[in-house]
Parts: C-alpha cells; sequence; structure tokens
C-alpha cells in the first residue's frame, strides 16, 4: 500500500523540510536522512528550529547557532536555530552599543522590550531566511534539511514571509514589530527571496511525518493543505512506526489494528501525495549506527538485549487523582510535548475529578489537539463543561475590543494607524494569554483542567506571563484582575499543579527533563509526572513489543529519578476517544 | 513652523497598542500627533527600543536620562526647549505649542449613519 523509503524521493531538492506534529519522529526521520545523504558523498546541514531541539539527543554532541561537524560522519554538520538564543544575540546586537552610551536603567528598560515574543520570533525568522538565502550557505552544502519545530510553531514560523511580506508593503508608518529591523527594505527582499525559495519545487520538498494515529494523520493533512495554499507544494507523506507483526499476543494485536484503523482513511485523506514508510523498530534512535540501520528498515538490532528485566510497580492514575481528593479548586496543567498524550491526560484528570464529586472545567489552548474527538460525548455530567481557546478567535476579540475602546477618541485615518499596529504578530501573544488568564480564574469557584500547547508554544506563553506581568505593573491602563492575579497563581504550589506528561523513550524523557527545569526557572514545580503509553506496564508477549517493553525501565527510572511523584500509564488497546473509553481506561487505572 | 520631537518611553510598537492593556493615552496622543502632522506639523517620534541612537544624538535628552532615568520618558522637545517630560502633554498643550486649534485635535464625531427611514 505504501513505498518503501528511499533516498531518491530526497534528494533531487537542496531543501528537505521535515514537519509534522510533535512526537512523530521528526528529529529521527530528519538526521537519519541526512546521515544518508552524507553516507552518499553528499554535503549536508542539518538545521533544527524547534525551540526544545532534541539533536543533541541525537548525535550526543552540542549544537549551536554555527555549524558543528558531526565527527563520525564525513560532509555532515549540524546548526540549531535556537529561538530564545539567537533572540538574545539580537538583543544584544541591538541594546550593545549603547551600554556605555546611556544611563543603566535606560539600557534595562531597553532590553526588557526586546524581550518579547515579537523578538524571538523575528530573531529566529531571520536566522532561518539567512540559511536559504545566503549563497555562500547554499554554495557550502549539496543539502539542508530542517527539522522543523512541532507543528503550530513551524505554521507560525513559515507564514511569516508570507503575511510579512505583505505586511511591509502595505506599512506606511515602518511596521512596529518591524520596528527595530533597521533597513526594512533589505530585510523585506530577504522574505521574499525565502518566500520564492520556499515555494520552488525544484529547490524545496517538504516531508510530512505521521504516526499511525488518527490525529497525528489528521495533523499532516492539515499541515499538508496550509502549507500547499502558502506554496509549498513538494510534499511527500512519511508513515512512521509502521507495525507489522503477526501474532497471537493481545497487546500486539490491538497494537497492530490500531495502526490499520488509523491508517484507513490515508488513502482518501492523500490523494496526489506519495506515501513512503518506514517500520516500527524495537531500538532507540540515539547515535549515527541506529540512524543506519533505521533507514534500512531494520526492526532489531543484534544488540538488542534490552535493559534489565524489571518489574517494579510503579502508582498509576489513580495516585494522582487521590492528590486532589482534598481539594475543591484549583488549577491542573498538563505539560509536555506533542503527541505525548496532554489531551487525554487533562480528559482523564477531569474526568477523575467529575467521578470524585468536583465541578471541573477543561479547556485546550492546543490549536492542535483535537479535544472534541477526544471528548465526542459531551456532558457527562452538569459537573464538567469544557471549552477551546482558539487563537485565531481570540485575536479577533481582542483586536474589535481594542478597536471599541478607542475608536471615541479616533477619526477614520487614526483608526486605521490603530487597526494597522493592530496586525502585528505580538498581538496573538497577548489574545491568547488574555484569554487564558480568563479560563484561570474559574479556579476560584472550581476544578481548571488545561490541556497546553506543545512545550516550545508552552514555554513562551509562560515566559510572556513574567515580562507580561511586568509589562501590568507599568502600564498605565485598566488592568484586568484576571491578569493582574495570574503568574503569583501558577506559582502557588497549593493553587496550580502541573503534570508533565511523557513517554518511556529516551528523547521524551529528556525533553521533559528540561522542560521542568524551565518550569523551575519560572518558578513553578511540577507536582507529577506521567509516563503515558507504556508497553512495559502491559502484559505483552511480543517479540518485537516485548523487546521495546524492556527499553523502557531505563527511561521509566530516569523519570522517576526526576521527580518522586512518577506514575506510569500503560499502552490502552482500546481507542481512546470518547467518554466511553475514557471511563473504561478509568475504571481499570482507578476503579 | 513647530518643531516637534517627541522621545517615548521603550514599548513595542510606536502607539503601544502591542501592550497587554491599551492605554487610551496613548491612543489620544498619537492621534493628535497625527493630525499635527496631516496639518504640515513637523512631528517626529522616537522610540527607545527602536532608535537608541536618536536619544544619544540629543544632548538635552542625553543630560534628561542622566538625571532622571527612564522616568524622564516621554520627554517632549518643541523648537529646541524641553517642554514635558514623564508625561505626555495634553491637547490643550499640543494646541498652544502649534497655533493649531484645540478642537482640531479631537477626532471628527462621526456622523450618525442615516437609518432614519421614518
Amino acid at each position: 500500500m505504501f513505498t518503501n523509503f528511499t533516498l531518491p524521493e530526497f534528494s533531487r531538492t537542496p531543501f528537505i523540510f521535515f514537519t509534522g506534529k510533535g512526537g512523530v519522529g521528526k528529529t529521527s526521520t530528519a538526521s537519519a536522512t541526512a546521515v544518508a545523504l552524507a553516507d552518499e558523498g553528499k554535503k549536508v546541514l542539518l538545521v533544527s528550529t524547534d525551540p526544545a531541539s532534541n539533536l543533541e539527543d541525537v548525535f550526543g554532541i552540542g549544537v549551536s547557532l554555527k555549524p558543528v561537524r558531526v565527527p563520525e560522519v564525513e560532509g555532515l554538520f549540524m546548526i540549531n536555530i535556537d529561538p530564545e538564543a539567537a533572540a538574545s544575540d539580537y538583543r544584544e546586537s541591538v541594546v550593545g552599543p549603547y551600554r556605555d552610551k546611556l544611563p543603566e536603567p535606560v539600557v534595562t528598560q531597553m532590553e526588557e522590550q526586546l524581550s518579547g515574543a515579537c523578538t524571538v520570533e523575528i530573531a529566529a525568522f531571520n536566522e532561518f531566511a539567512s540559511l536559504l538565502t545566503k549563497k555562500e550557505v547554499i554554495d557550502s552544502f549539496d543539502h539542508i534539511i530542517f527539522d522543523t519545530a512541532p507543528t503550530g510553531h513551524t505554521l507560525r514560523l513559515l507564514q511569516l514571509p508570507a503575511a510579512w511580506s505583505g505586511f511591509l508593503e502595505e506599512s506606511t508608518h515602518g511596521a512596529s514589530c518591524l520596528g527595530p529591523l533597521s533597513g526594512l527594505g533589505e530585510k523585506k527582499a530577504l522574505y521574499e527571496s525565502t518566500v520564492q525559495a520556499l515555494s520552488d519545487r525544484e529547490k524545496t520538498i517538504l516531508i510530512l511525518v505521521t504516526r499511525p494515529d488518527e490525529s497525528a494523520i489528521w495533523e499532516a493533512e492539515r499541515t499538508a493543505r496550509e502549507l500547499n495554499d502558502i506554496g509549498l507544494s513538494n510534499q511527500r507523506l512519511l508513515v512512521n512506526g509502521l507495525f507489522e507483526s503477526g501474532s497471537d499476543d493481545r497487546v500486539a494485536n490491538a497494537f497492530y489494528d490500531k495502526q490499520k484503523a488509523a491508517l484507513a482513511s490515508i488513502g482518501s485523506l492523500f490523494k496526489d501525495i506519495l506515501v513512503l514508510k518506514l517500520p516500527y523498530i524495537t531500538y532507540p534512535l540515539t547515535g549515527v549506527s541506529a540512524l543506519r540501520s533505521f533507514l534500512k528498515g531494520e526492526q532489531k538490532l543484534n544488540s538488542d538485549g534490552g535493559s534489565q528485566d524489571e518489574t517494579r510497580s510503579l502508582p498509576g492514575l489513580a495516585r494522582l487523582i487521590g492528590d486532589l481528593r482534598h481539594k475543591s479548586s484549583g488549577v491542573v496543567m498538563t505539560m509536555g510535548k506533542g503527541g505525548v498524550g496532554k489531551t487525554t491526560m487533562a480528559s482523564a484528570i477531569a474526568l477523575g475529578l467529575v467521578k470524585e464529586g468536583k465541578k471541573v472545567h477543561l479547556t485546550t489552548t492546543d490549536p492542535a489537539a483535537h479535544l472534541d474527538q477526544v471528548m465526542k460525548e459531551e456532558g457527562i455530567s452538569d459537573q464538567l463543561s469544557i471549552s477551546t481557546i482558539d487563537p485565531v478567535k481570540e485575536v479577533e476579540k481582542y483586536r474589535a475590543e481594542v478597536i471599541a475602546e478607542s475608536a471615541g477618541q479616533l477619526d477614520e485615518k487614526g483608526l486605521a494607524y490603530l487597526k494597522e499596529d493592530l496586525e502585528s504578530p505580538c498581538t496573538e501573544e497577548i489574545a491568547v494569554f488574555r484569554a487564558f488568564a480568563d479560563v484561570v480564574e474559574r479556579a476560584d469557584r472550581e476544578f481548571v483542567v488545561i490541556d497546553t500547547a506543545p512545550t516550545g508554544h508552552t514555554l513562551l506563553l509562560l515566559d510572556a506571563s513574567s515580562s507580561y506581568n511586568k509589562e501590568v505593573e507599568r502600564s498605565t491602563g485598566e488592568v484586568p484582575r484576571a491578569v493582574r492575579q495570574l503568574l503569583p497563581r501558577l506559582r502557588n504550589k497549593e493553587e496550580t499543579l502541573v503534570a508533565v506528561v511523557t513517554l518511556p523513550e529516551a528523547t521524551p524523557v529528556l525533553e521533559a527533563s528540561r522542560m521542568q527545569d524551565d518550569l523551575k526557572r519560572a518558578g513553578i514545580m511540577p507536582a507529577w509526572w506521567i509516563v503515558n503509553q507504556s508497553m512495559a506496564a502491559t502484559d505483552t508477549k511480543d517479540p518485537l513489543l516485548s523487546v521495546r517493553a524492556k527499553h523502557e525501565w531505563k527511561w521509566i527510572e530516569r523519570a522517576a529519578g526526576e521527580n518522586e511523584n512518577t506514575v506510569v500509564l500503560p499502552w490502552f488497546t482500546e481507542k481512546m476517544t470518547g467518554a466511553k473509553a475514557l471511563m473504561n481506561m478509568y475504571r481499570n487505572e482507578v476503579r | 513652523m513647530t518643531v516637534i520631537r517627541v522621545y517615548d518611553p521603550a514599548m513595542c510598537c510606536e502607539t503601544g497598542v502591542c501592550g497587554p492593556v491599551v492605554d487610551p493615552e496613548l491612543t489620544r496622543v498619537a492621534n493628535a500627533l497625527f493630525l499635527l502632522e496631516q496639518k504640515s506639523i513637523d512631528v517626529k517620534r522616537y522610540n527607545l527600543g527602536n532608535e537608541p541612537q536618536a536619544f544619544v544624538d540629543e544632548t538635552l535628552i542625553q543630560k534628561l536620562l542622566e538625571e532622571k532615568g527612564v522616568d524622564a520618558l516621554p520627554a517632549v522637545i518643541v523648537n529646541g526647549t524641553v517642554v514635558k517630560t514623564g508625561e505626555y502633554p495634553t491637547n490643550k498643550e499640543l494646541a498652544e505649542w502649534t497655533g493649531v486649534r484645540e478642537d482640531e485635535l479631537q477626532p471628527e464625531k462621526k456622523e450618525k449613519d442615516d437609518l432614519t427611514l421614518f
């Protein structure tokens, strides 16, 4: 039904993009492709644009903003566009020259202003654009491979050139957010040629990576459509992790059936796109030799002894619900990378709380989350209400509000001027944040369970909240109470409980650990870790799955070391959609 | 010909509407200055976040910042004299400095939509 993964599909264009929902294996497939092309004698640059990049985990060497040579692979170089780092470099380039010319508090204010989401976005995009258009970079490599960020972020990054080209053309006052970038004309040309390179089929190929699971496939389809609209029409679909084992094992059969059911819709969703496949593998994709085996389609490695054959039991979801039993209100947030099951976990926790007789409001800020899919049957009881924070709608609402507030003060022209300023990318961050603050305020009276967006976005959101609070303190306008109380509330262990959701694999655990560090820096200590979708917690005897299960223990132990309140959930044989499936899971888990 | 130079504190945008809360004061000032520009008054605004060089080049502003730090901002210079620090000028002040009538700095009241059919 699908074509085997072959290099010729990838070796025609200089720019190769991997995109897809978090956790589908973008980094592994991009890295493996980079190694394979380099092994063919090509000069390859592998670029990560993910704020939570894990190239370092895959290759075991540090990655920076400057290209680094991969010692084991001739001709392979790596670079990491970490938006935060790019932004701080950029900030320094603007502020640095004035450190000795202006008083310190003045310089501090400048720095603070350049710490917003806008600056991060611009700085990252600049790096990105210059790689795509810098002659010396293009000339030094046969291929530049981008291991892109989780989808929402990727889309933003890729939509910027289109959006901003328009913005710059229409702008008569100099675009607000682009203000700090002098020489707009020059930038405009840069952004335009970036857009051109992206939509040139001779130059760019886009690999939509997906797993054989429904939500990842929908996500890939949505991305395919959106990017096609922007002009990236040279696309392939790569189904990663196809399980083709036949055995009489209950778990293996359920695993196979679930995949098959999910894949049923591919034919109709991706009519004109070539579909490639890579097998389900038992070994972790760390190190160059594992990457080489992976692309050859090897499912097992000879060294596959697995780790210790451990059967230590760890608490499940019941423990987490139990911790909340004595409370009547609060904020519960599930956090983690896309694809680890944050939505399911948030839904399960909400349900558990409802079963305990609590009043609960469940919400999601993740545009990629299909909450309605997980909760097909709404209104389990009048104890539960559900909402979604849709960034697009929030921005509309925010703009309308600002314009209404100011309309009395402005004439036609003034209003046009204001509207133009509201077109800036900053606006979205602010609008979403206000909506988030409003929902959290409900936690005075009930439980609010929030399913957050993927890592990079979540961090930006929290980051925005701290600079946002500073901004609020300085502002002279009317500050909504919800906003004023937000960060102190998020930092209060009694009021806010964060569950970091991860999978029993190398990259997710390492990422979760970095995420926990980031949260700690923001003054938030996660209350629990949830290790989700564990094969080790099932009774599988399947040859492939049980090897995989053995490999999991190392990472379950590691998680427990990171946070003593670690709970482990088995891979569920049932399809996790609808309240019924959640109820069954709840009964099995919590009873 | 009046020359007005406004030195804003660092704001994400020129009009400051990117902030978490829209300050109506900023909107009023942006609009009033915009209207003055329409009347060919020489108006320029500098934002500390975007154009720090302008703050360095103007010795009057340099001196203000040395003395009061960022609290001196916003600062307004009219025809080479510092006339306002720490807050934005009122429409009345703008009118006095430029000779433009104060009511001309207000947005025109929009005509009611003519929907009186009866």
